[in-house]
């Protein structure tokens, strides 16, 4: 039997897998890095240091950003320097210890030593400003917007350098939503112009430096977006949606990169959630995208689900299409 | 291409900045501000058109909107009514427990640029809040209600059946939003379903002259 990473890593050269993928299994993913926002937690309401004000409303399935005239950062991009601070990624060694102590304790011959990194650079726009002017600027404003997407960048390859200094990972979970799940939120060419450079920057810095696979999350419909993707240093889109017609995906660029998805968590993870209905799901995915460059996995970003149970749920019939499909 | 087909082609395209401007240029020249506006609401009607297609994307439709904007602030003065929301008023929001803005907004956008006074209620809106503002503005036609999660859509089967229940009349409530569907909004006893921003506007404005 293979181990995990062997397993993950024949699935996406299209070798030979001994069973599917089953979701997140391949990846330690460390959420504890000392330099990260702060994220908010449910219930809760927490300014960020970037300065964001973030909300989770009680009961519900996540935390958006405040936008109101009291809470926005970047009040006016033409003036985004007086507005936006990056957080310094320089933190006393001690509050590494932890991190450091998580990625010794993993086996990495058995799964990847996994970083786990949000908000990407899309979210980070759209967090200081407020989606609408974020997307509006792109016309209004280009120059300046591509000057606030290098300054985040600088900041990313600046936290990418104290990542890996201090953990080595082997993968890296990079979080940035790009569309919704009918569409991308910008035209294909827009995203190239304003996105692609600096994404392909940030992921060539982590492959330069020893990280072997690049696991971007996305919840949404971006098949156009594939291209791109791949020559940024992609190998693994995790969020895929149905919408985006996974198995033509597999067909047109299985090999170049792999598709982690396909079960969309809003049709299987509910408060009123069923097996039946989740082996249902899990059935369609492993049938129609099959076992070469594809992973079997909930939709939604990170290893748990919004209900509990769903999860191992999932896992468990994934389990059972590998004993019938393999 | 006369002045007031340049108003209209350079809202399609989304020009802010020269907006205000062309709009001057076509008062000047003579033309009358009702006809400049209902150019600029056939403008962005091609724009929601586009929209839903998947021609354009939000951008697009978002600097489109911005630029009829700053064109119907020019005009307002020039309008015999000096009104621009001859469709009647539409109450909208996005139901409560849900702070998703971003799909309500350009829904709004659309139904204003296609000839409505929107009173656009935020975000994390409770029934009573949309009841309220049935009542308190004139000449509601439209109540639009936006939810974005799986777990939001009981509040906004609440805020339907509220809104029905209320005896408050003349207007229809739409819905939408991504975990919503059509088979969705007939079991809430919604009386119109539409997918995207774009062919919001279009239904509102045949459920107000319905």
């Amino acid at each position: 039997m293979l181990t995990k990473r062997e397993n993950l890593l024949e699935t996406i050269k299209g070798g030979n897998p001994d069973r599917f993928v089953n979701q997140y299994e391949f990846l330690d993913i460390i959420l504890e890095i000392p330099i990260l926002v702060t994220m908010v937690t449910p219930g809760k309401e927490i300014k960020n240091e970037w300065g964001i004000t973030f909300r989770w409303p009680e009961g519900q399935i996540g935390g958006f950003p405040v936008q109101d005239d009291d809470h926005i950062v970047l009040k006016d991009i033409t003036q985004w320097e007086k507005y936006v601070k990056a957080p310094s990624v320089i933190v006393p060694e001690e509050k590494w210890k932890a991190t450091i102590k998580h990625a010794n304790s993993v086996d990495r011959k058995d799964k990847f030593v996994t970083a786990f990194v949000a908000p990407g650079l899309f979210e980070m726009t759209h967090h200081l400003m407020g989606m609408e002017n974020a997307l509006t600027s792109f016309y209004e404003e280009p120059e300046k917007m591509h000057e606030l997407i290098n300054y985040i960048t600088d900041y990313e390859l600046r936290l990418a350098e104290q990542i890996i200094n201090h953990i080595h990972p082997d993968a890296i979970f990079h979080h940035d939503d790009w569309g919704s799940q009918k569409s991308t939120f910008m035209a294909p060419k827009m995203f190239e112009e304003f996105f692609y450079p600096n994404y392909k920057k940030i992921y060539g810095y982590y492959k330069d430096n020893g990280v072997q696979l690049i696991v971007h999350h996305s919840d949404c419909y971006a098949a156009t977006l594939v291209p791109y993707m791949i020559d940024m240093g992609i190998d693994i889109w995790q969020g895929v949606m149905t919408t985006n017609n996974t198995p033509e995906l597999i067909k047109n660029y299985g090999g170049k990169i792999s598709f982690m998805g396909d079960i969309d968590s809003g049709v299987v993870d509910f408060p009123e959630w069923t097996v039946e209905n989740t082996a249902k799901y899990v059935e369609k995915a492993c049938r129609r995208c099959g076992k070469h460059y594809f992973i079997p996995c909930l939709t939604q970003g990170l290893n748990f689900s919004s209900f509990p149970g769903v999860y191992n749920a999932v896992s468990k019939e994934i389990d059972n299409m590998s004993k019938i499909m393999f | 291409m006369s002045k007031i087909q340049e108003v209209k082609s350079k809202v399609e395209q989304g020009r802010t900045k020269i907006i205000p401007g062309l709009v001057q240029e076509a008062l000047d020249e003579g033309d009358k501000a009702e006809d400049i506006l209902q150019v600029m609401i056939d403008a962005m009607s091609t724009v929601g058109d586009k929209f839903s297609a998947g021609e354009i994307f939000v951008p697009e439709m978002l600097v489109a909107a911005k630029a009829m904007s700053k064109g119907v602030d020019v005009l307002k003065p020039h309008l015999v009514s000096g009104d621009t929301s001859s469709l009647g008023t539409c109450i909208i929001g996005t139901v409560a427990g849900d702070l998703h803005d971003i799909g309500k907004n350009l829904v709004a956008m659309m139904i204003e640029s296609a000839g409505f006074k929107v009173v656009d209620l935020g975000v994390d809106v409770p029934k009573e809040k949309f009841i309220e503002a049935v009542q308190q503005n004139d000449n509601v036609k439209i109540v639009a209600c936006s939810g974005l999660l799986t777990t939001t859509m009981p509040a906004m089967k609440e805020t339907v059946k509220a809104l029905k229940e209320s005896k408050l009349q003349g207007f229809k409530i739409m819905v939408g939003g991504a975990p919503v569907t059509p088979e969705f909004a007939s079991e809430i006893n919604a009386d119109a379903y539409t997918p995207d921003a774009g062919s919001a506007a279009v239904e509102a404005k045949k459920l107000a002259s319905a």
